[in-house]
């Protein structure tokens, strides 16, 4: 990504996305993150087609900040996204592991208040939807908790609770349930 | 052939009076409990046995023979509900000896014809069309005494012809086994073949597959209300996992809790005039009651472990739900007057997905090894049984409106697809195909 070649097009998209991001930023609001869509006020009633749109706008955003980012800070971005902690079969307390793991995040976003994370927990396909979706929010939880312990404030970090929804590994074996038992983290502005 | 007074008293072969034995049979396996303690009873020995009936294909009674398909396509339509009632074998075509097409009525049939192949029973039909009206007469014979059980006529449209021959399947269970059928009801399952995860609604028997939700999000947990005129369900379209309330008449969509975290797993009261679901927004999973307009009625469990998957006895005086606070999720009773919690299950380390059947029979799944299989319980927890057997995972069980039939997930042939069986475990038939999962069922009264 943001490597393509600037067509007059792309030239346009771009001034429209850098005033996008300007005034995006003085509301320190600017999403990076599919996942990361923060609720709406009102539903508003049936939806029926095409909701996808704003993927070319955060398309766009990326390509932005990735020019605007210093190298360094973008491969500690991709560390801290890239970088899940995982839990075992019914539980949701945090391995030593995983404090490691939150402690170099806890690290990070002490260094960059500007940034917020969004955690999704997640569970494997074994048992029910139901308790796995609560089971997921407990551990998108647990790691809510042990960052806030860390001196983060609760205020930059929101959880989402996906159960068995977003398996990493579709497969059915051991190997597969360990790596979908596990928060993924998401930055944002 | 023989008048009812002349038939001779001591036999109970006959079809007629296997009825009743069977129908005895059935009232004492549902009948609370002889037997308590928590054993499986292994309900695949003593099987209930099933009426063999033939069904030959319906006489065109039409003039210009406008639609001969519906030959065969009608009383497949009927073959296909009283297989799935498990309450007959329809008898394989191929073995019919009288190849030219079956009298209507009894004086034109050979019953020894139809006895000698093994059938008990004989549903003969005959159909006209005229224009886009159909109309369809059936007649049930018993085999054996050469006797009309059931003679039936239904009117109306080409189109329709799925919902006139349920209807008149209807007819027949009830005439013989005296309680209403399935064939009308309608099922509500989430399903993956676009790639997302959406809602649809179909026939009972998985024909009719209409699309609910176009969120392209992710949808689920879909819970028809009791009187069949509305959804809720659960969707990510606004981040988290929000309750959506569809109403069926009008199409619109409301929201009706989007607090943040989990606004999951409603059940619906008896009476429709509130729901139980599972919410987070205090920190922790806790079950709750709310409003048709989404308003808090009360907390129903407050407890740091997770609580989830609440289901309303069928008096709406008791709630089944999930927690772990034991260390593992077992299933649990709260007495909505006095509060109190006592624990229903102890077999097994995994215990969940509860449905309260209208005929007081708790429904679950149920994980050991590995491996999860649906149970039943009474409320009292006594005689506890397990009803899949050794065939992939069996989860997510859920009643029939009248409490004689459960619908659950199972990926016994690979994915996950939806399977209906008697509430002894008999009969397992797949319903639900087509491309991708389907998964989650809610049945809904006609």
């Amino acid at each position: 990504m943001g490597k393509r070649v600037m067509t007059g097009f792309t030239a346009m998209i771009f001034v429209c996305a850098v005033l996008f991001l300007v005034s995006s930023c003085a509301k320190k609001q600017v999403n990076i993150s599919e996942s990361a869509k923060p609720p709406v006020e009102e539903a508003k009633g049936e939806t029926e087609v095409v909701k996808e749109e704003p993927r070319e706008e955060e398309t766009v955003v990326e390509i932005v900040e990735e020019k605007e980012i210093p190298p360094e800070l973008v491969r500690q971005v991709e560390v801290f996204e890239n970088t899940n902690i995982y839990f075992d079969f019914d539980k949701s307390n945090l391995k030593p592991e995983a404090l490691e793991v939150l402690k170099a995040k806890a690290a990070f976003l002490r260094e960059h208040p500007s940034y917020s994370v969004l955690i999704a927990g997640n569970c494997d396909n074994r048992g029910t939807e139901e308790y796995n979706l609560a089971l997921g929010e407990r551990r998108a939880d647990a790691a809510k908790q042990y960052l806030i312990a860390l001196g983060i404030s609760g205020d930059r970090i929101r959880t989402v609770s996906y159960g068995e929804l977003r398996p990493a590994d579709p497969r059915n074996n051991e190997e597969a349930w360990a790596l979908n038992r596990r928060d993924t983290f998401k930055l944002f502005r | 052939m023989y008048p009812d007074s002349a038939r001779p008293t001591g036999r109970g072969v006959g079809p007629v009076s296997s009825v009743i034995i069977w129908v005895l049979f059935l009232v004492s396996l549902l009948l609370p409990g002889a037997a308590s303690g928590r054993i499986y009873i292994d309900v695949n020995a003593p099987s209930i046995p099933k009426f063999k009936i033939a069904i030959p294909d319906f006489r065109d009674l039409s003039k210009d023979r406008s639609h001969p398909e519906l030959a065969a396509g009608l009383p497949g339509v009927i073959s296909g509900d009283l297989d799935l009632s498990g309450y007959f074998r329809p008898l394989d075509k191929e073995g019919f000896l009288d190849e030219n097409g079956v009298a209507l009525t009894s004086e034109g049939i050979n019953f020894r014809d139809w006895s000698v192949i093994g059938a008990e029973l004989l549903l003969t039909g005959g159909y006209t069309c005229i224009g886009s009206r159909l109309e369809v007469e059936i007649r049930l014979f018993d085999v054996f005494w050469g006797r009309q059980i059931v003679g039936k006529r239904a009117l109306g449209k080409i189109s329709g012809l799925r919902h006139l021959m349920h209807r008149l399947s209807n007819e027949i269970i009830k005439s013989l086994t005296g309680h209403d059928g399935i064939s009308l009801t309608k099922l509500a399952f989430v399903g993956n073949a676009t790639g997302k995860r959406e809602i649809y609604v179909c026939d009972y028997d998985g024909y009719g597959v209409k699309p609910l939700t176009r969120d392209r999000s992710i949808a689920i947990l879909p819970r028809w209300s009791p009187d069949g005129k509305k959804i809720v369900y659960n969707s990510y379209k606004q981040g988290g996992p929000m309750l959506y309330l569809r109403d069926l008449s009008t199409g619109s969509v409301r929201r009706l809790s989007g607090r943040s975290g989990l606004n999951i797993g409603a059940c619906w009261a008896p009476d429709g005039s509130k729901m139980a679901l599972t919410m987070s927004h205090k920190g922790n999973p806790d079950i709750f009651t709310i409003d048709l307009r989404g308003r808090i009625l009360e907390q129903l469990v407050d407890h740091w472990g997770i609580d989830v998957s609440p289901a309303f006895s069928p008096d709406g005086k008791r709630m089944a739900f999930v927690s772990n606070r034991s260390g593992s999720p077992q299933i649990y009773l709260l007495d909505m007057t006095s509060k109190t919690v006592e624990r229903l299950t102890y077999d097994g380390r995994y215990n969940t997905s509860p449905s309260w059947s209208s005929r007081n029979i708790i429904a679950f799944a149920s994980m050991k090894e590995g491996r999860s299989d649906i149970c039943t319980i009474d409320p009292s927890g006594g005689r506890l049984r397990r009803l899949t057997h050794n065939e992939g995972n069996n989860e997510a069980p859920c009643w029939s409106p009248g409490g004689r039939y459960i619908m659950f997930t199972s990926n016994r042939s690979g994915a996950y697809h939806i399977y209906l069986m008697n509430a002894n475990g008999q009969n397992q038939r797949r319903i639900t195909s087509g491309k991708g999962e389907q998964t989650s069922p809610s049945w809904a009264p006609e």
